[in-house]
């Protein structure tokens, strides 16, 4: 039950199928572990490209490399399994794994001298009363269920929160036959124009989604109201409306202004955070990412502080799938070298690859820039919302904490209990932040750590790591 | 993708396709909501849909807390919704 390789790739998304077939085509044994069925990450969802034409380095291109090297046993591929500790032992890194909620038994641990996190972001999400009636779902959770199930959540929905992402989600909504009672976008994205939105927004997919996502809004009559947010959403056992009001450019509610529009399903998300758990095992270095949430520091060479750890796309800083890709194309061919293999990449191709990084993340703080996340919810949230859903802790208890003292979010999560429950805190850590107003990074990353990222059997746990 | 899975939530026959997460089966089956929380006994569905907020957690053949936005349904499954903890306390 243990195995081992040159480089463990965690998370089968954009950045870590590019690492994957980088690594391998560089002559490295790679084991890629993604809790997903199949290749693709949250963007690509296992959908069947079409073949790319031409060989190359673009995602369908990279995904049908990664069949290939997975049917001849180049890349061990191991979907359906989380990967839940990182420990070092010497020079190497073991990586802990188990299968999923139904085989929670099948643990392994995979030996690996280079581990490459890719282990990509959740929706953000922001607490308002209200917002844990079922029903109310972040755009993730939405897009999963209509574009992985074939399942529309509701039949008149809300879409709300802030970024490009909301016209994604309603786009996929009208597409498969919702109506969309409003998408609800608290910034005020149009101070400059659409096409500068759509500079913004192309890499968050494939170029020209945007237009396309416009066009969909505009042909069902949706409306896009800016500088709007939801206050409550209304229900007893399950959403039957939101209660939205127009808000001041600091996202304040503007009294007079709330209504309610009627729907039987929200989708909300306000950006999104990196999965950052196992980097976080390892103590790795963390930066605030251009967004203000937390995400690992990495050099040109896609390295962490800690030496043998890689990391590529959302775990460095939210940046879309884009940079997810070429940043994995950097990271293969790190891990190339430092498992003394000539990179498949020549330095010539590396060097065009390293300039779309660059590209790819200026963008992305453009992106950050119109869309971020303003104080005003801070003020304004009501103090009986909860803001841990799996404790049931109320914003009033996290308030509580810091005024019997707490200076770091840690103390408020033994205080509150606010991050204790099954979520570890990944739903409520940034909502948690923002309510505290802790501006310190060592805070935040004590918050964020996590021994075992999963609920784990105590006999797993028991198992010994091999010798190296 | 026409083959139909059946299976029970509460003793109650409900189908699913191959493939179909738990979560996706249910609440195509109508059902928005499985779980009940352990202090104020609220009712909770699908949040995130990926596996990050454990908020859909349901008992599947005497298995409790398995995530229905990613376990896949397969046939003849005993799906329970869950109160609290899941262990009955």
């Amino acid at each position: 039950m243990a195995s081992d390789c040159d480089v463990a790739v965690i998370g089968a998304g954009a950045a870590g199928v590019a690492a994957s077939v980088v690594a391998a085509r560089s002559g490295c044994r790679v084991t890629l572990i993604d809790v997903g069925d199949r290749p693709g990450g949250q963007y690509y969802r296992g959908a069947d490209l079409s073949p790319s034409p031409r060989a190359g380095v673009d995602y369908p291109a990279l995904a049908g490399d990664l069949d290939r090297l997975v049917a001849a046993h180049a890349v061990d591929y191991r979907p359906r399994t989380t990967a839940y500790a990182l420990e070092r032992a010497g020079q190497r890194l073991l990586v802990r794994t188990r299968g999923d909620d139904r085989h929670r038994q099948d643990v392994d641990i995979i030996g690996a001298g280079t581990v490459i996190l890719a282990t990509g972001a959740f929706d953000r999400p922001l607490p308002f009363p209200g917002w844990t009636l079922p029903g109310v779902m972040t755009g993730g959770g939405a897009q999963s269920l209509v574009k992985g199930q074939h399942v529309l959540p509701g039949r008149r929905i809300v879409v709300a929160g802030t970024g490009p992402f909301l016209l994604a989600v309603a786009a996929t909504l009208l597409e498969h036959g919702a109506e969309v009672a409003a998408v609800v976008e608290a910034n005020d994205p149009v101070v400059g124009s659409v096409r500068q939105l759509r500079g913004l927004t192309s890499g968050l997919g494939k170029a020209g989604d945007l237009g396309r996502f416009i066009a969909a809004l505009a042909r069902h009559r949706v409306p896009y109201l800016r500088r709007h947010r939801i206050v409550e959403a209304l229900g007893e056992d399950r959403v039957t409306g939101v209660r939205i009001a127009r808000v001041d450019a600091d996202w304040h509610p503007i009294p007079g202004t709330e209504r309610v529009l009627e729907c039987d399903a929200v989708s909300v998300g306000f950006g999104f955070v990196a999965q950052l758990d196992l980097a976080a095992q390892l103590g790795a270095r963390m930066i605030r990412g251009a967004d203000g949430g937390l995400a690992v520091e990495v050099d040109d060479d896609q390295a962490t502080s800690v030496p043998g750890l890689l990391a590529a796309g959302e775990t460095t800083g939210i940046g879309g799938v884009e940079a997810a890709r070429v940043e994995g194309l950097v990271a293969g061919a790190t891990a190339a070298v430092l498992s003394d293999h000539a990179s498949a990449l020549t330095p010539s191709a590396l060097e065009r690859v390293r300039r779309q990084v660059a590209r790819w993340r200026r963008f992305a703080a453009g992106l950050h820039a119109t869309f971020p996340v303003r104080d005003g919810w801070v003020d304004s949230v009501r103090e009986d919302s909860l803001v841990c859903r799996c404790e049931e802790v109320p914003v009033s208890r996290v308030r509580e904490a810091v005024a019997l003292g707490a200076r770091d979010a840690r103390t408020v999560k033994l205080l509150s209990r606010a991050g204790m429950g099954w979520c570890q805190g990944r739903m409520c850590a940034a909502a948690v932040d923002g309510l505290c107003g802790f501006d310190d990074i060592a805070s935040l990353q004590g918050a964020s750590y996590r021994p075992v990222s999963v609920p784990v059997p105590l006999g797993a746990l028991a198992a010994e790591p091999v010798e190296g | 993708m026409s083959d139909e899975i059946r299976f029970t939530l509460d003793g109650e026959g409900m189908t699913a396709r191959t493939g179909q997460s738990i979560a996706g089966a249910l609440i195509a089956g109508g059902a928005m909501s499985w779980r009940r929380t352990r202090f104020d006994d609220r009712p909770r569905g699908v949040f995130c849909g990926i596996g990050a907020c454990f908020d859909c957690l349901i008992t599947v053949n005497g298995e409790a807390n398995v995530r229905a936005c990613l376990a896949q349904v397969r046939e003849g499954d005993r799906v329970e919704r869950q109160e609290g903890t899941g262990y009955g306390e």
